[in-house]
Parts: C-alpha cells; sequence; structure tokens
C-alpha cells in the first residue's frame, strides 16, 4: 500500500489503475492496457512495457483524442464531427495526415471488393 | 479523335514539370523527350497549362475515375493522364512493395515479432467511438473511428519513438520509464506536435 501512496504522490495522474478506490480525476478504468503494451512493443519498447509508461501512454492518447474531437467539433459543421474536420486539422502533420489517407483509401477499396464480391454470389 | 502518336509528348513535358518531386525515380525514360521538343512546348503551353489546370483538379476531385466522357482531344488527354501517373504511382508502390518483402524476410526472430506486433496492434473499434460519442453527444460515423484511430496510433508512435530517444541519449536501457515519457511529451509539445488548447497564451496586451 505505502508504494500505491508514493506513486500517486509521484506521479500526478491520482489514480493507481489497479481498480479499488480511485482518488482524481482518472476514475476511468484503464480503456486500452492491452492495446497500448502489444503498440509499445512494436514501436521498439521492452517486451513488458512498465504498467505506469502504459497508463502515462494511455492518458496522452484519451487527451489527444479528446482535443481532436472538441477541435473538430468548433470547425465545420458545428457539434458533429466529419471526416473532412479531422482531415483538415491533421493537414500540418505529414505523417499522420498520409496515415489518415492511405486508411481511407484502403477502406472504400475494401468495401468495393466486399460489394464486387456479394454481388458475384447474388447473381450465381 | 487524337492521334495517339501525337499524345505522348505533349503529355509528358507537363508531367515531368508538374510531377517531378512525386516520382523523381520514374521521370528518367521521359526527361530525353522533353528536352528533345522544346519548340512544341512553346506553342501549346498556353493550352496545356489550362489542361494542366484541369487534370490537377481532376485529379484531386477523384482520383480513382478512369472513364473519359467523351471522345475530344482534351478528354482524351484527361483520360490518358491520370491512368499513366496511376501506373508511375503503381510502379513506385510495387518497388516499396518489393523493397519491403526482401527486407522483411531478412528479419531476425525478434524483429519479425516486433514487426508483427507493430503491424497488428490498433485500437479497438468500439472503445474509441464509445469515447469520441461520449465527448460529442451525437453519433459519428464509421470513417470518423477509423481515423481517429489510425491518428491515435500514430501518435502513440511518436511518443513512443522520442522517449526512446531521451532514454537513449540519458544512458538508460529500455523498458521506458514515466521519466523519459514525461520528457518526450515535453519535446513533442515545444514542437507543437501536441495538440493543447487549454492555456491560451495572450502576447500582446
Amino acid at each position: 500500500m505505502a508504494d500505491e501512496e508514493d506513486e500517486t504522490g509521484f506521479d500526478e495522474e491520482l489514480d493507481d489503475g489497479s481498480g479499488g478506490v480511485d482518488v482524481g480525476h482518472g476514475k476511468r478504468k484503464r480503456l486500452f492496457s492491452k492495446e497500448l503494451r502489444c503498440m509499445m512493443y512494436g514501436f521498439g519498447d521492452d517486451q513488458n512495457p512498465y504498467t505506469e509508461s502504459v497508463d502515462i501512454l494511455e492518458d496522452l492518447v484519451i487527451e489527444f483524442i479528446t482535443e481532436m474531437t472538441h477541435k473538430a467539433m468548433s470547425i465545420g459543421r458545428q457539434g458533429r464531427v466529419q471526416v473532412e474536420d479531422i482531415v483538415f486539422l491533421i493537414r500540418k502533420d505529414p505523417r499522420k495526415f498520409a496515415r489518415v489517407k492511405d486508411l481511407l483509401t484502403m477502406n472504400e477499396e475494401l468495401k468495393r471488393a466486399r460489394k464486387a464480391f456479394d454481388e458475384a454470389n447474388y447473381g450465381s | 479523335m487524337a492521334d495517339p502518336a501525337r499524345i505522348k509528348p505533349e503529355a509528358k513535358p507537363e508531367r515531368t514539370a508538374s510531377a517531378n518531386e512525386e516520382h523523381p525515380k520514374s521521370g528518367g525514360t521521359e526527361d530525353v523527350p522533353a528536352t528533345a521538343k522544346p519548340t512544341d512546348d512553346n506553342k501549346e503551353s498556353s493550352s496545356q497549362d489550362e489542361s494542366k489546370q484541369e487534370v490537377k483538379s481532376e485529379m484531386a476531385a477523384g482520383e480513382d475515375e478512369d472513364e473519359g466522357t467523351s471522345g475530344e482531344t482534351s478528354a482524351k488527354r484527361l483520360k490518358v493522364e491520370p491512368e499513366k501517373k496511376k501506373e508511375k504511382r503503381q510502379k513506385v508502390d510495387e518497388d516499396e512493395i518489393q523493397k519491403m518483402q526482401v527486407l522483411v524476410s531478412s528479419f531476425s526472430e525478434e524483429q519479425l515479432n516486433r514487426y508483427e506486433m507493430y503491424r497488428r496492434a490498433a485500437f479497438p473499434k468500439a472503445a474509441i467511438k464509445r469515447l469520441i460519442q461520449s465527448i460529442t453527444g451525437s453519433s459519428v460515423s464509421q470513417n470518423v473511428v477509423i481515423a481517429m484511430s489510425g491518428i491515435s496510433k500514430v501518435f502513440a508512435g511518436e511518443i513512443v519513438e522520442e522517449a526512446l530517444d531521451v532514454c537513449e541519449k540519458w544512458g538508460d536501457t529500455p523498458p521506458l520509464q514515466p521519466k523519459h515519457m514525461r520528457e518526450a511529451v515535453r519535446r513533442l509539445k515545444s514542437r507543437d506536435q501536441i495538440p493543447n488548447t487549454k492555456y491560451k497564451q495572450i502576447l500582446f496586451n
């Protein structure tokens, strides 16, 4: 228990991530713990990253998504989040912009392929 | 009907000019006719500029629409141009795919594991959708979820890479510790790669 208290005082996040009684604004349970571990390993970290690092990264990702959502709601059509708003917000960052373009193009191709496949099945 | 033999020299010079930045590799064969026929270009440069604008806007609007509408010269040129650019782009993609295959085939087992994790790890779409909908209060389309989870993965990657740089610079070893993560965030913030709308800085008061 003493370790958790030290950790709580040391880190800025007030929740200890292990369930139980949480204090402070991080009341959410951890949404992406498993996926983030795999992701950190894929990006170069150790095969077993520290739980505190994973927690920090999850908080950062959630904050990023929150910021982007708020910004997207304030531009274009107010109160709604649309793909064009996200693409507009991302336009200055070459990596993210290219990634979004790739993802959306691939999604279109997959949808078309699936539709063609279904029609072929339906025809025969 | 346009003469196919005539189309190529017209089309190439404007493409090498506009597309040189994108595909420097594949411009090798097409540079020769461009330098060999400068006189033709001067005559047709004005019409080519117009068609170049049209081509650019058409390609920006719908790059995968190959069907020409009529048999006129400009429309046929529009039809030939996106196809050729698509061929070039496909060739570049194929080169890249081949290089990736050669690279991946020479990975050690640990590298293969890591690469597999890198490609496979993704945020669960349901959780992202729930998160966005809890912020907006209204439903969002599937494309938004796809885009947002893709960007978030790139974002996480940027932080981890920066943290690994910090870790190496401080003489530590992985696994990454919170102090590396925080220093990485501080560095990315100074480069404006982390969005922050909480504190508005008033420059001139």
